[in-house]
């Protein structure tokens, strides 16, 4: 397939297997490609290769010594052997090594079972250790931000000093002493404060010398359930894994897209997840009779929904939605919008300072700070109100149907909504305004359900359902399916799918994409011919 | 530094009396004693002090001579990083070790990040990263010198100036440290005082080196 795209290629064989890779590919990627993980500490894709840390040492046929595959680019012909007895005894003598000093306390070490070092040492490190000494005690220094550094369980391998260096571009980390002295240290008191990007370095670190402040000691790497997601915080959209113990969000890590946010992601981001734990929830739908909720079931509520919006001739309307909502949520609402005659529809958005990423430019927390503002524009909704996401609810002040989906109405006061002849509230909370409602129906967030978000560039990415919702919680998308079809006749889409094969009819765009060819890392919209994100 | 109380070859050949020549005779003229103050050809006018200056002086580095000495070394380097070792060692010169206060002008003078410099500082060992005594005594204790009794020479310093290893003495005039090899393995046992070597040094000469010093 390489050479249909013009790409020039070279062969070589890997522990006996042929493989035909591009030119100017590494030995630990082509090894890869094979399926051989060779085992590495200093090489990161997304950071330079100083190619220290010697553990990737492969034979190579014809070379006299063994060579590190991390910056070794493959020749045509090569043989390489990443697991020849050479190779092996090597990568074990680096290994004893760095277990000279490393202070084996995986049993409180955050990064236990996710960690380079225990892997490598389980699968063809050696057994024992043969030095007898005192192992170095370093002891543990706070980097300040979310950044901890646990100075004895270092390998040295200077990820964290190349990311800030190369990628934050803001050099606040060293190594400072040299040998077995040698530790990462920040200038003396100064610290990582200040940096939105800090966080990065916890992530690329192989062991657990650098861990989260926010996740230290919470739970543990294998209890975690991972599911991919986006991150909900700004309009970047930044690819994410949700990591969930016991139907709680334990933390978000970041998830490798080129296109997006290549590995990294800030700490804006990444630490602001508590709001998708949060508790008292509305867990079943409530229908006011007189001036009381009814809990019923979606059986009951359903037919009584479509019948009020029925009763309505048409009406003035006025929609509130979320930008956290999907593209399906804000689909729907539009249709619903339509099928009721029009009327304003409002979303409100927090904002805030953007910071680009300097080494990923094409990263940057982005000054709106919800996932799907791009969506919420797409499908026809109108930014209202403040940089706090509050005010400007007296858009739709004077609506007869009155439709507000995901937004918590937290600040509106508390008559919002009394003048409307049919409210209808879907959503997590029920805030005082909430309660003028004649319909409250519960919504999931993005964590509990499967859609997609479409981010600043018009890059339209899926997420996974990560949460068991609360009771009796649906998508929005669901639920105003059933009302638009009861409304219209036509079925209701039944799964994420159908959903976003619906969007097509509302912004022709969508209607090129297909919800299963987004796969993982999802597909800018209007097809190819639109500028490449990031620009 | 003047020639003291020390009257031929007070540091190259040491005093073994081998050697009949004088330091100027060695060195040439230009380079006997303090440093030139305007840090004489700009090829060293970084290089490590001839001497460290007794006591660490508040207020910046690069004023004065000084400055004229980092603009000579600029030039000599297409970057500014690659003059990070010249700069580090001018601090040095000036105030006798590496303060903190110390690696952040020379940072900001040649615009790299702090805990680089920090880094570079404190991987090569002939920075102080602690304040020392007017005289910095240092004693070998590498294998040839180790042999023949560079361990008493070690603790005869240490008992003659009345210090422990890296403290500074009362009266602010010796540290003593110990050193890997000086590269005079022939006269055994070395012992490097700021700039100048003393040779075939036995536990008895401690004192005596210590008074010329004074």
């Amino acid at each position: 397939m390489a050479e249909e795209q013009g790409i020039e290629t070279v062969h070589c064989t890997v522990n006996g297997m042929a493989v035909e890779v591009p030119k100017g590919t590494r030995m630990i990627d082509a090894a890869a490609h094979v399926g051989s993980d060779v085992p590495h500490y200093c090489y990161h894709p997304g950071l330079s290769a100083p190619a220290q840390c010697r553990l990737c040492l492969v034979e190579v046929e014809g070379s006299p010594k063994l060579l590190p595959a991390c910056v070794t680019v493959v020749q045509e012909g090569n043989v390489i052997r990443t697991e020849s007895e050479a190779a092996l005894e090597a990568r074990k003598a680096v290994l004893e090594f760095l277990l000279v000093n490393h202070p084996l306390d995986c049993p409180v070490c955050d990064q236990s079972g996710e960690c380079k070092l225990q892997d490598y040492v389980s699968a063809e490190g050696p057994a024992m250790g043969r030095l007898a000494d005192a192992k170095r005690i370093v002891g543990v220094d706070d980097f300040g931000g979310d950044v901890l550094f646990n100075g004895d369980r270092c390998v040295m391998c200077t990820r964290c000093v190349r990311f800030m260096r190369e990628v934050a571009q803001d050099e606040r980390l060293g190594v400072v002493q040299r040998g077995s002295r040698a530790v990462i240290d920040t200038f003396f008191d100064d610290g990582l404060d200040g940096n939105i990007w800090a966080d990065n370095v916890v992530d690329i670190c192989p062991v657990g010398a650098l861990v989260s402040k926010d996740f230290l000691h919470r739970a543990r790497a294998w209890d975690l359930d991972r599911t991919p997601s986006i991150c909900p915080n700004c309009s970047q959209g930044c690819n994410i894994t949700l990591q969930v113990r016991d139907n709680e969000v334990m933390r978000l890590k970041p998830r490798p897209n080129d296109a997006v946010n290549g590995h990294w992601m800030c700490d804006v981001g990444r630490l602001d997840y508590q709001w998708i734990n949060r508790k008292g929830r509305i867990e079943a739908p409530l229908v006011r009779e007189g001036d009381r909720f009814v809990p019923m079931s979606w059986s009951d509520t359903l037919p009584r929904l479509v019948d009020a919006v029925r009763a309505l001739s048409s009406q003035r309307g006025g929609a509130v939605v979320s930008p956290f909502l999907s593209n399906e949520d804000l689909g729907a609402a539009r249709r619903v919008m339509e099928a009721v005659g029009g009327g304003r529809s409002v979303y409100r958005v927090e904002t805030g300072e953007s910071v680009v990423l300097p080494g990923f430019p094409q990263l940057a927390l982005r000054e709106d700070r919800a996932a799907n503002v791009r969506g919420s524009q797409l499908f026809g909704f109108e930014r209202v109100g403040d940089g706090c996401a509050t005010g400007g609810l007296e858009a739709v002040d004077n609506a007869e149907f009155l439709l507000v989906a995901g937004d918590d109405l937290e600040d509106a006061p508390a008559d919002f909504g009394s003048g409307a002849r049919l409210f209808i509230y879907i959503g997590q909370l029920l805030n005082p305004a909430a309660r003028n409602a004649h319909f409250v129906l519960p919504a999931t967030t993005f964590a509990e359900m499967e859609g997609t978000f479409t981010n600043v560039n018009d890059h339209v990415q899926r997420f996974w359902p990560a949460l068991r919702p609360p009771g009796m919680a649906r998508p929005v998308w669901q639920i105003l399916g059933v009302l638009l079809s009861g409304l219209n006749g036509s079925p209701a889409p039944a799964r994420p799918a159908d959903a976003f094969a619906l969007l097509g009819a509302a912004r022709p765009e969508f209607g090129q994409l297909r919800f299963e060819d987004l796969g993982a890392t999802g597909n800018p919209l209007s097809g190819a011919a639109t500028a490449p994100a990031g620009s | 530094m003047g020639d003291g109380g020390v009257q031929k070859n007070p540091g190259f050949a040491g005093i073994t009396g081998d050697f009949n020549l004088t330091e100027a005779e060695v060195r040439g003229t230009d380079y006997v004693g303090q440093r030139p103050l305007d840090g004489g050809h700009p090829a060293v006018a970084g290089t490590m002090p001839y001497q460290v200056p007794p006591k660490a002086v508040d207020g910046p580095i690069f004023v004065g001579p000084f400055e004229e000495r980092l603009e000579k070394v600029l030039t000599r380097y297409e970057d500014r990083r690659g003059a990070l070792l010249p700069a580090l060692g001018i601090a040095h010169e000036a105030r006798g070790y590496l303060s903190p206060e110390a690696m952040e002008e020379v940072a900001e003078r040649l615009q790299l990040a702090p805990a680089y410099v920090r880094g570079v500082a404190t991987f090569y060992t002939m920075y102080n990263l602690r304040p020392v005594g007017r005289h910095l005594i240092q004693v070998c204790t590498n294998i040839s010198c180790n042999l023949c009794g560079g361990e008493d020479v070690l603790q005869a310093f240490l008992q003659a100036t009345g210090t422990g290893m890296g403290e500074v003495s009362a009266d602010g005039q010796f540290t003593v440290i110990e050193v890997e090899c000086l590269g005079a393995c022939g006269f055994p046992t070395v012992v490097q005082i700021n700039d100048r070597f003393f040779e075939n040094v036995q536990p008895a000469d401690a004192g005596r080196i210590l008074e010329e010093l004074r």
